[in-house]
């Protein structure tokens, strides 16, 4: 049972960290971007790329970890090319739509976006999942079998929990100290007003999308650290993803971090109630559970 | 003294093809306060937001200190020296006094600290309550933030669009005198207002706009008690 | 078998699939074109229809649900009057919600659907789906060209009497209110026109011919499963209705022949250029080439080949995102 509990605020970080970009994006831009599960796996791909370019499979792993300084060092990288890849289509595809006034169509362009950009992930990469390493990893012991079944958690479990939480840090600090965090919520709060006041608010959405990429490629990541680096990594935690950012109250990213750690739990403390295979369905559930009950989530403000 | 703001044949509406200024001019002088009245629907608050920019331009001019520009993206006006203070959620109510006030400044330059002592020296109330967010503040709390956000940037030219909107006749009257000191230090006000009567009394001069013309314009004080005024207003909105 | 029978085989077999879809699509516009409503988990519906036919009219199959070895016509009706009803309990959910709400929602249902076609084993079969679904006329015509045929022909009666059913209705007293919360929803409400109400018909009709379209599919190709209704579906659907034209019927239908003849070419034309071991980076091409053109669509020309000009933006309810409306 304890067990449970790793496993969930395992996956839950990365739910988190992916959630909070989809609200970032979603309160500045209102709109639903179905795509946002793909630049978690454009993320881990492009991390594998790069591992692998510095031929980083082989390479000896730091410490207790199962990776080497490879990832490390594709972390930054991977977070560059999923930033590219975001600004391109919202350039190419999303900013033409919204000029337009085309709100709605949006969300069925960023389907067709999000399913065009994982079958070029499947083409370039074929169907075959891919990991970070070979290595196998020892869990650690945190809590005694004896003890409500035990408390194992492996290393690179441990790094996913530590790294997510100082992204979530700094986040927090940037979004309340620095002067581009505030103008990203100044304009997610009242675009015109931002102008008004001197916003360049097409910067701002820039800003943010390369903000919700990193966040996403980190997550992404994660994904494949702890899973498996495959073509549906991204689109399998989609509904998790929108689960806590409506959980939390769209827009608010105290909320879809907190959401995000609550569905991993309750993905993770439903499997043996609903079996391993209903997993995804227990997010649906709860977004189901949250717009009867409770629409604008725990932060948000009620009925627009 | 040379004219901060002109205004030309302005033809402006949010759609293409319903214009709700149909060809206005105007002009103020630094440390000037033109008042611009109308009945409802005149297009007053429109003619404000068009020179703003954040309502399209469809023709005409608008020069800031002899430099064109209308059509110009809301924020670059900002730079330019053209401030704009909204009628209705015109401050960051999820942000502190204090940040409203950064943000604004921080978008202009430095120096971003001395522009804010500035502001708060001229606002005492609003430095006392600089960490509290600005959705908590007192409705007439909240307009002077409106107004100081829009200070901190410099402008030469400030526009606002019904700034006494909701406010008791008292508090109106705080702003009002707040404007009246803002003018005195050499900035141009463009103050569009459905209380005529408090407007005029501030203003130097005014407008009178009917159904996105201008109708009438002069000496505020003339204006005031010139009976052509209140047949513009079709005999409603009598002087307040 | 001559050359011309095999092109005449395969061309019948393109246009009962082409009528196939046209069904769905008929059920989409009707939902989206007409009432505004966001479906995003369309394959969802397509696949209670498609499982609903197939067990009612499958001989008995051991630890699994059927036996009832109905007829196939009642297997169709049984389809479309259980995507229908799913509609409702769906539309009495979820219709309330505002639209990208409804999308994430209907998305979720279609997940959730396809998650328990594939695990709960004695509804589907689980991965292996079901098999020996009965085709019409089977035994008397065989498999190849007569069928095919033969089939089209049902399709055609079937996709006629919907569009005539359909556009009918769009000009009745009930297509004139549902247009009027359209154009206006504060005004029709202020009429007294119970605006939930006509959505949740229009949502439960639209299912229903999704229902039906999925059964048609499911008698047509003889097995289903839970792999031919993934999300891909629902994309390929909403790509025909963007193509055709949303709010318009003919749109709809011409949406579904021109997309089902793009993909099948492109389809065709990578497995000629994808050596065998590749075949699945070709499908995957394939999907990439479909997203440009929807993209294309979207932006060049959003009212599709035959659709009303302001039929998008009328639906452009949604609050304004943060770069729009720049002046100048």
């Amino acid at each position: 049972m304890l067990q449970l509990l790793v496993d969930g605020l395992v996956v839950g970080s990365t739910v988190a960290l992916g959630a909070i970009g989809l609200t970032l994006t979603y309160s500045l831009l209102r709109f639903a971007n179905f795509g946002h599960g793909e630049l978690l796996t454009i993320g881990a791909y492009a991390a594998l790329a790069v591992v692998g370019a510095l031929a980083g499979f082989a390479a000896p792993p730091i410490g207790p970890f199962s990776f080497g300084w490879p990832l490390l060092a594709a972390l930054p990288v991977a977070a560059a090319a999923t930033a590219l890849v975001a600004l391109a289509v919202d350039a190419a595809l999303f900013a033409r739509l919204r000029a337009r006034g085309a709100a709605i169509v949006l969300i069925i362009a960023s389907f067709g976006a999000a399913l065009a950009l994982r079958n070029l992930l499947l083409f370039s990469f074929g169907p075959l999942p891919e990991y970070y390493s070979r290595e196998i990893q020892i869990a650690i012991a945190l809590v005694p079998r004896s003890v409500l079944g035990g408390m194992r958690v492996t290393p690179d479990q441990a790094f996913v929990l530590g790294l997510a939480l100082a992204c979530m840090a700094a986040l927090h600090l940037f979004l309340s100290r620095t002067v581009l965090g505030k103008a990203m919520r100044a304009t997610a709060m009242n675009p015109d007003l931002a102008r008004v006041a001197g916003i360049d608010t097409a910067a701002v959405i820039r800003a943010t999308w390369i903000l919700g990429a990193t966040l996403a490629s980190v997550a992404g990541v994660f994904a494949g650290l702890t899973g498996q680096v495959r073509t549906t990594l991204g689109f399998e935690l989609l509904l998790p993803m929108f689960a806590a950012a409506i959980l939390g109250g769209v827009g608010s990213v105290l909320g879809a971090a907190i959401g995000g750690l609550v569905v991993g739990l309750a993905e993770s403390l439903l499997t043996p109630v609903l079996g391993a295979e209903y997993r995804a369905a227990s997010a649906f559930l709860a977004i189901i559970a949250i717009l009867l009950v409770r629409p604008q989530g725990l932060f948000g403000k009620a009925a627009r | 003294m040379s004219a901060a703001l002109v205004v030309e044949d302005l033809v402006a509406g949010y759609e293409p093809g319903l214009p709700i200024v149909r060809g206005a001019s105007l002009s103020v002088a630094a440390g000037e306060i033109l008042a611009v009245l109308g009945p409802n629907g005149a297009g007053k608050s429109t003619l404000g937001k068009a020179v703003a920019g954040i309502v399209p331009v469809a023709s005409g001019s608008v020069r800031l200190d002899g430099r064109e520009i209308a059509g110009d993206p809301a924020h670059r006006m900002v730079r330019l020296g053209l401030g704009f203070v909204p009628q209705t959620e015109n401050v960051f109510a999820e942000l502190s006094v204090e940040d409203n006030l950064d943000l604004a400044a921080a978008v202009v330059g430095a120096p971003r600290a001395q522009r804010i002592a500035g502001i708060f020296e001229l606002f005492p109330d609003l430095a006392r309550q600089r960490r509290l967010d600005a959705g908590r503040l007192s409705g007439g709390q909240r307009q002077m933030l409106a107004v100081a956000r829009a200070l901190v940037a410099s402008p030469r030219v400030l526009v606002l669009d019904e700034p006494s909107a909701g406010l008791s006749p008292k508090l109106a009257q705080h702003v009002f005198a707040k404007l009246a000191e803002i003018a005195r230090d050499g900035v141009a006000i463009v103050l569009v207002e459905q209380n005529v009567r408090a407007a005029l009394a501030l203003a130097g001069r005014a407008v009178v706009l009917v159904e996105g013309r201008v109708r009438l314009e002069g000496e505020a004080a003339a204006l005031a008690i010139d009976p052509r005024l209140r047949d513009a207003f079709l005999g409603r909105g009598e002087a307040a | 078998m001559s050359d011309l029978a095999g092109i005449a085989s395969y061309a019948a077999f393109f246009l009962a699939f082409a009528g196939i879809f046209a069904v769905v699509v008929l059920g989409l516009n009707l939902q989206w074109g007409f009432t505004g409503l966001f479906n995003v988990g369309v394959a969802g519906f397509v696949a209670i229809g498609a499982y609903v036919s197939a067990i009612l009219t499958t001989p008995d199959h051991p630890e699994q649900l059927g036996g009832f070895a109905l007829p196939i016509l009642a297997g169709w009706a049984g389809a479309a009057v259980a995507a229908g009803l799913a509609g409702l309990v769906v539309g009495v959910a979820a219709l309330r919600l505002r639209h990208d709400y409804l999308a994430i929602a209907t998305f979720g249902v279609a997940v959730a659907i396809q998650l328990v076609a594939l695990n709960a084993q004695w509804i589907g079969g689980g991965p292996f789906g079901l098999h020996f679904i009965p085709k019409p006329f089977e035994s008397t015509l065989g498999a190849g060209l007569p069928f095919n045929a033969a089939y089209l022909a049902q399709v055609v009666a079937i996709v006629a009497l919907a569009y005539a059913a359909l556009e009918r209705l769009v000009r009745s007293p009930w297509g004139r209110v549902l247009r009027a919360i359209r154009e206006d929803e504060a005004a029709a409400e202020s009429l007294g026109k119970r605006v939930f109400a006509f959505r949740l018909q229009a949502f439960v009709l639209g299912s229903a011919l999704m229902g039906l379209g999925g059964a048609l599919y499911a008698h047509f190709v003889g097995y289903i499963a839970p792999e031919d209704f993934l999300p891909i579906l629902t994309f390929q659907l909403w790509t025909m209705l963007v193509v055709g034209g949303a709010g318009n019927n003919r749109g709809a239908i011409l949406g579904a022949v021109v997309v089902w003849g793009v993909w099948a070419m492109s389809g065709g034309a990578l497995r000629a250029m994808m050596p065998a071991d590749a075949q699945a980076r070709g499908a995957a091409l394939q999907v990439v080439l479909i997203g440009i053109l929807l993209a294309a669509m979207l932006v060049l020309r959003p009212r599709g080949l035959l659709g009303e000009e302001t039929a998008i933006s009328r639906h452009a309810a949604a609050p304004a995102p943060a770069d729009e409306r720049r002046p100048g």
